[in-house]
């Protein structure tokens, strides 16, 4: 009997629950790390915490157990890290516009970078940016986009078809969203790039490694979807 | 369908995708270091490059709606009262723009440490004007009958 449970289905669910352990200690690493760069400030504690959970998913790879491939690990929580910050930036100028950590934060932002988060500012009645069209983009992406695309990271991380299906249908949103926002901006350029530090390159320089829709879909779209539990 | 016979391939990625899959990995890494740093020392590089410690977060944020109102009048209110009016509205008229289908503002550029100079020369600006209104409501000196009339004043009459 016990060499049955060795080298049959004993030996198998040792295997898959030894490896789902080392999955989660390292996740928990990566998930305490991801928390911390999600608020943006406290990112610099948390990125050694999170390549120290990476760090452990190695380790339990090349011991021989099967853990999630470090692509979908790194997209996962990259999507995770890119909705929170995105959330966060528009959040302060949706509902804490007012506060003088938004008014330094943003508009220092504004006047470096985005033209649209200094000038006007706080004119509307709902306040915050006035920039052309800006507003209907913050209120849209944040519940629907946003929200939708970081339960989808979570179902990848946890290898489920779903994750992987709606991460391919919010990064698709992405790219509209992409096309639609950087046509706005050129329309109102003045609004968005006269006067201030760094004009057109640096946002571009700034807000680049937020490109992580354009790196998943080539990945989602290629990968053995098989490796995805139903 | 995984048809790749190599084990040194991760899970899912097949041999036929396995060179972008190697790519978009490095980029994906890169993309999340450098996010996570940026978002990090955004705050305090951009408080710095706005002149904190000489300025504190409170005079930053009046420095910063001077230059945006063109107004040395106009100033954070901190902290802003809950239900009152967004602030700007009490200093738009003094905004300086090109109005038209796609607005230009006229603002000034904020570069490094800018503003620490701007609150320097407003101060300077205050205090000038603050002399000049000084002299202006001094009383003006008593003078004896004895004492002749200026010269000016004699031509005068």
């Amino acid at each position: 009997m016990a060499s049955i449970r060795q080298s049959g289905f004993g030996a198998y669910d040792a295997h898959q629950a030894d490896s789902a352990a080392a999955q989660w200690k390292a996740d928990k690493w990566m998930i305490a790390g991801t928390i911390l760069m999600g608020t943006g400030v406290l990112g610099i504690i948390g990125l050694p915490m999170f390549f120290y959970g990476m760090h452990l998913q190695k380790l339990a790879a090349r011991a021989g157990f099967s853990v999630r491939p470090l692509i979908v690990t790194l997209i996962g929580y990259l999507v995770i890290i890119d909705s929170a910050l995105n959330s966060m930036g528009w959040t302060l100028d949706l509902f804490a516009h007012h506060t003088l950590i938004n008014r330094v934060l943003t508009v220092g932002w504004g006047a470096l970078f985005d033209g649209g988060y200094f000038w006007h500012y706080n004119e509307l009645w709902v306040g915050g940016a006035g920039a052309p069209g800006e507003k209907a983009w913050e209120i849209a992406l944040i519940p629907c986009l946003f929200c939708a695309r970081l339960a989808a990271a979570i179902g990848l991380l946890q290898m489920k078809r779903w994750g992987q299906q709606w991460l391919i249908v919010t990064c698709w949103m992405g790219i509209i969203v992409w096309t639609g926002y950087n046509t706005n901006m050129t329309i109102f350029a003045d609004v968005r790039y006269a006067n201030i530090a760094f004009p057109v390159w640096g946002w571009w320089l700034y807000d680049i490694w937020y490109i992580t829709p354009f790196l998943a879909l080539p990945y989602l779209h290629t990968v053995n979807r098989e490796i995805f539990s139903e | 369908m995984n048809t790749s016979t190599d084990n040194s391939l991760p899970l899912g990625t097949t041999a036929h995708y396995a060179t972008m899959h190697t790519w978009l990995q490095r980029g994906l890494f890169a993309c999340l270091v450098v996010l996570v740093i940026e978002a990090s020392l955004s705050l305090p590089l951009i408080a710095v490059w706005m002149g904190w410690p000489t300025l504190s977060l409170t005079e930053i944020c009046h420095e910063m709606t001077k230059v945006r109102y063109s107004s040395d009048a106009a100033e954070c209110k901190v902290p802003h009262p809950l239900f009152d009016p967004s602030e700007g509205v009490a200093f738009k008229d003094s905004a300086e723009d090109l109005w038209g289908i796609q607005p230009r503002p006229l603002y000034k550029r904020i570069g490094y440490r800018d503003l620490v100079r701007f609150r320097d020369e407003r101060l300077a600006r205050e205090e000038a004007a603050r002399s000049r209104n000084a002299l202006a409501a001094a009383p003006a000196p008593i003078t004896d009958a004895s004492t002749p009339a200026p010269a000016s004043a004699s031509a005068e009459d």
